[in-house]
């Protein structure tokens, strides 16, 4: 059956706890029933369209520290939960520091949807097509996780399950991704195909970043994370594998982009065929190797 | 004090920019109640029976509607096919002793309101308190169906055997046949030095306008049931209306609130008939909003259609004769197709003399949605084909794709295929040769594109024209009414049009505004426009086939000039009601296709330049030079914004708007899945050239002009894909994925 879409949000009670605690407690009583929210530029289509029918909605936006972004020259880079993209794409630290994440924010959606939507909200949303999940996990970010049992850190790499599917528990609230000092000389890129070139989600994402590392046969070490092409965000590991030990060149970088390829396990949709999005895996891998290898060289 | 040619501010400007203006979903009046419909969901299937008794339980609900309930269960513009609400009734309608012979076509009893012929059929109404109440109580709704072999190939359809979808119209689904016969094609072909054949496939296309179906029904002061609802003319919406529910036309009045587009998606009935209907049963007001997924499912799409066609020309490269099958995809029911097919036949040899040509087009019924009216009215199909094959042609030749279309141009007294001449100046020569300067061709035809990073680049650059009739025609007698009334004691202080015409954002309203302006030789800001009303105004005719500013322009301008004279006899204040005839035309003879079917046409030209990535396939559109002949621009600011909106229209439909239906199915329900083109993907620049070679019938010599930019642009654009990559594109969207193919990649 055609789902019927609501021209308006069905009602929902909208829970503003005072602490993480309560917060925690409530969505842990409710596990079923409560949600926690933050931009809300992903649970409000979906409630309108009638596949998420939330009795509430826990805003976490103002607690402890959730809108803090911070950067500190050893611990590196700390993005509250409530962040916006937009805020994270102005800041000066990022740009400085993390560059390839302000490029991937800045391909999410709409300026307007930036400004709700948020880098927490993208991870925890744990869609296969999340764009700033590439530079999250190429720059070894840690979420930080308010759970009834107090707060835990817990790395991306191991975050994901599957569509939708995260290792978060009820009662669980992330308040903040961090991420170490990147490697010194790093360069980074995020190359996005979308049917169209506004707030269309992505058919393939290729998040690439590499850096200078002595300690590999090709000096250098490259991370490849793809999106929209697996279950979850799929970090290309036997395509890094080659760049490690074979030289940086056109033609390893064709053979990683290659095995990138060879790595995904994309659908067919009413977007895109399997067959085409593996091939521009192969092209957008092969094209954002070369652009970061060019800038690595400067 | 000069109006005409002036671009003057739109009269309903300030009011849309400030939000003032009301559109028909933020309409709301006291003891108001809300309406939900729901639709069958399946493409094919006999409603056995409903239950609707857990629905008319729930508390806050007034009242559940279903085909039992609407006392003459038949609606559609051209032929009375679609039951109002599907499912088992009482009664089977006949052919109402109202309806004119044309639309019964000789049939013997009316269509079965019991089967559901596609998956936007209507089953059930439900209003109620709330409108999440009304979401409820849908829900509780039980149907059940039968389901009955379908079909959604078009040429499957046409086969012995094929599931039938309208026994009442006889024992094919062919709906429309139109044929063409001028000249000899077989001895044309022996003679012809080139023959190109050629199989294209164009898609369905959605209207996607701004504003979703919705509505408010209501008993008026008069105790009539009033409906306010976009659309696209008042007066078929009310005598449709009217059918339905049983009535006198004057029983029932049709009033437009501010439109949010139309595309000819609005011309055909959606949500009127419920909707009135409830009013009538309740005698409160009664409200409905679409959700854009309701809209995409609910409402008629562009034909998509099969063209088969083959073409000779002499080694000279004189046309010589044209042979085409085009077979459309109907959908479920008639809606305008036979309309639009006499378009798309006439079209289907471009603006050009061909001495002979074969025809035949069909129009078939499918299990689909259903196609009907959509802003090109079947030219922009005919046109991908004929201009394909004249760009195939010119290569085939070796003679440039301009130089090749300017030798075969239409000129005055040229016949069309229908054997008879277009009526008036014909200006495809101009409209040629304004795109061709404008673009500089011949230099930009042999630029090199060395040096464009990143070298997976390429660009071309490709040429079309089109030419399409002005209003319906086919032996349809065009009319418009207008009344226009002069105040003022000494002096004229206020000059008030009333005209119903539907002011879908194209800017008619202004348009008619300085019409009377000019006429009646007072300043624009002196004309008042009140509008709309089926109520207090005669017929103004659709906003459809780029016809309002020609038939209304003529009667408001006869209005006024009425007015004015009265005035000058020194009556006050100096009223004149008008109603303008356009000269008289004629149908296609059934086996010929002779005829003098239209009384005006008007021409377009078309310069695409583009770049193609070979990595992902796609495509970004440079440049459009867009050459129009409007006869007479009204207002050039208003014509500049219907060929920028045509273009991106068109831009969307070659490339990016890819509408996927599968066993009847839509499957792009949805603005995130159907992609129209966003204000990142349209054309770098569109130029548009206005063209101005006055019509003698035109008032003060104005065309029409709505419909022109979206013509030619798809074929202009494959043309400069070729020019690129050396392939030619048949079908389209041009999505990425397609290009690819197409070029072998994957």
């Amino acid at each position: 059956m055609t789902t019927h879409t609501h021209p308006t949000l069905p009602e929902f009670d909208y829970i503003q706890p005072k602490t993480l605690a309560e917060a925690s407690q409530f969505l842990a009583q409710h596990p079923d029933e409560a949600r926690p929210f933050l931009g809300g530029t992903d649970v409000f289509v979906r409630m309108r369209d009638g596949f998420l029918t939330p009795k509430f909605l826990v805003d976490v936006k103002n607690l402890d520290g959730t809108n803090d972004l911070r950067f500190d020259p050893q611990a590196g880079l700390t993005l509250g939960a409530a962040v916006n993209m937009n805020r994270v794409i102005a800041s000066p630290d990022v740009q400085e520091h993390y560059p390839l994440l302000a490029e991937a924010c800045r391909l999410v959606a709409s300026y307007q949807l930036r400004t709700r939507a948020t880098v927490v909200g993208n991870i925890c949303n744990a869609s296969p097509a999340g764009d700033t999940i590439g530079a999250c996990l190429a720059l070894d970010g840690v979420l930080h996780v308010h759970g009834t049992g107090g707060l835990r850190r817990e790395p991306l790499a191991t975050f994901f399950l599957g569509p939708g599917k995260t290792t978060l528990k009820p009662g669980d609230i992330v308040t903040a991704v961090s991420f170490p000092v990147p490697p010194k000389g790093c360069a980074g890129a995020y190359l996005k195909l979308g049917r169209n070139k506004l707030s269309d989600l992505s058919l393939v994402g290729v998040t690439v970043l590499g850096s200078p590392d002595p300690g590999l046969p090709s000096r250098f070490r490259f991370r490849i994370v793809l999106a929209s092409v697996a279950p979850v965000p799929l970090v290309a590991a036997q395509a890094e594998a080659v760049l490690a030990e074979r030289a940086v060149a056109p033609e390893s970088i064709r053979q990683a982009a290659q095995l990138a390829s060879e790595a995904s396990t994309p659908i067919d949709d009413v977007r895109a065929s399997a067959r085409y999005r593996k091939l521009m895996v192969r092209n957008l891998t092969e094209m954002a190797l070369t652009e970061v290898w060019k800038k690595l060289q400067k | 004090m000069k109006s005409i040619g002036q671009s003057l501010p739109r009269v309903d400007a300030r009011d849309k920019v400030t939000g003032a203006a009301l559109y028909s979903g933020d309409l709301s009046m006291p003891g108001m109640l809300h309406m939900k419909t729901l639709f069958a969901g399946r493409p094919h299937a006999r409603v056995v029976s409903m239950d609707t008794s857990a629905a008319e339980a729930l508390p806050g609900v007034a009242l559940v509607l279903t085909a039992k309930d609407v006392p003459v269960n038949e609606y559609g513009l051209q032929r009375k096919d679609q039951p109002a609400l599907c499912g088992p009734a009482a009664l089977t309608p006949g052919p109402s002793p109202k309806e004119p012979p044309k639309n019964g076509g000789g049939r013997e009893r009316g269509v079965a309101g019991d089967i559901v012929r596609c998956e936007g059929d209507l089953v059930a109404a439900v209003v109620a308190e709330t409108e999440a109440i009304a979401a409820q109580a849908r829900g509780l709704i039980r149907v059940e169906y039968e389901d009955l072999p379908a079909v959604f190939d078009p040429v499957e359809a046409m086969q012995p055997g094929a599931p039938l979808l309208h026994p009442e119209f006889g024992d094919t689904n062919v709906c429309v046949l139109d044929k063409i016969r001028k000249g000899d094609v077989e001895a044309a072909f022996a003679r012809a030095d080139v023959i190109v054949e050629g199989e294209y496939r164009t898609p369905f296309q959605e209207h996607a306008y701004l504003q979703p179906e919705a509505g408010i029904a209501y008993l008026d002061e008069e105790g009539r049931i009033a409906v306010q609802c976009a659309g696209q003319w008042t007066h078929a919406d009310r005598d449709g209306i009217a059918h339905a529910l049983g009535l006198a036309n004057e029983q029932v009045r049709v009033i437009y609130p501010a439109i949010g587009g139309a595309f000819g998606g609005r011309e055909d009935l959606s949500v009127q008939i419920v909707l009135a209907l409830a009013a009538m049963r309740l005698k409160r007001p009664v409200k409905i909003v679409w959700s854009r997924q309701e809209s995409i499912v609910g409402h008629c799409k562009r034909h998509p259609m099969t063209l088969k066609t083959k073409w000779g020309a002499t080694k000279d490269g004189k046309l010589l004769a044209a042979e085409t099958t085009i077979i459309a995809d109907g959908g479920a029911y008639l809606y305008t197709s036979n309309k639009v097919l006499g378009n798309c036949t006439i079209t289907a040899t471009g603006p050009y003399f061909i001495p002979n040509v074969k025809e035949d087009v069909y129009g078939v019924y499918t299990n689909n949605v259903p196609s009907a009216a959509f802003r090109g009215f079947g030219a922009p199909q005919a046109l991908f084909m004929a201009e394909s094959q004249m760009n195939k042609l010119a290569e085939k030749l070796g003679m440039d794709p301009v130089a090749f279309r300017h030798l075969n141009a239409l000129r005055d007294g040229d016949t069309l295929n229908v054997g008879t001449p277009a009526p008036g100046p014909v200006s495809i020569v101009q409209c040629i040769e304004a795109a061709r300067d404008r673009f500089h061709w011949d230099e930009r035809r042999r630029t090199k594109d060395g040096g464009i990073r990143p070298s997976s680049f390429v660009r071309g650059r490709g040429f079309a024209a089109g030419f399409k009739n002005v209003g319906f025609s086919f032996g349809y007698q065009e009319n418009s009414w207008a009344r226009v009334e002069i105040h003022g004691k000494t002096g004229i202080e206020q000059v008030v049009v009333w005209h119903a015409g539907a002011e879908v954002g194209q800017g008619t309203h202004t348009v008619l505004a300085q019409f009377a302006a000019e006429t009646v030789g007072v300043p624009f800001e002196k004309v008042t426009m009140v509008t709309s009303d089926s109520a207090t105004m005669g017929n103004p005719g659709s906003a459809s086939a780029s016809r309002l500013t020609f038939m209304a322009g003529n009667a408001v301008k006869g209005a006024a000039e009425a007015a004015l004279a009265k005035w000058k006899a020194g009556e006050r204040p100096a009223i004149a009601e008008y109603t303008y005839l356009a000269p008289k035309t004629t149908p296609f003879d059934k086996e010929t296709g002779h005829a003098m079917p239209n009384l005006s046409y008007a021409y377009v030209a078309q310069a695409v330049e583009l770049e193609l990535d070979l990595e992902t396939g796609f495509i970004k559109i440079l440049r459009v030079v867009s050459a129009d002949d409007v006869g007479q621009a009204i207002n050039p600011a208003l014509v500049e914004g219907q060929i920028e909106g045509g273009v991106v229209q068109a831009a969307g439909y070659a490339i990016t708007e890819n509408f996927i239906s599968k066993n009847g199915r839509i499957l792009t329900d949805q603005l995130s899945t159907y992609l129209i083109p966003t204000v990142l993907d349209i054309p770098d620049a569109v130029e548009s050239v206005i063209v101005e070679v006055a019509e003698p019938n035109g008032p003060y010599g104005a065309r029409g002009l709505g419909e022109l930019p979206l013509l030619p642009l798809a074929p202009a654009i494959t043309a400069a894909i070729h020019d690129a990559t050396g392939v030619w594109f048949d079908d389209f969207p041009l999505t990425p994925e397609r290009v690819l193919r197409g070029l072998g990649k994957i």
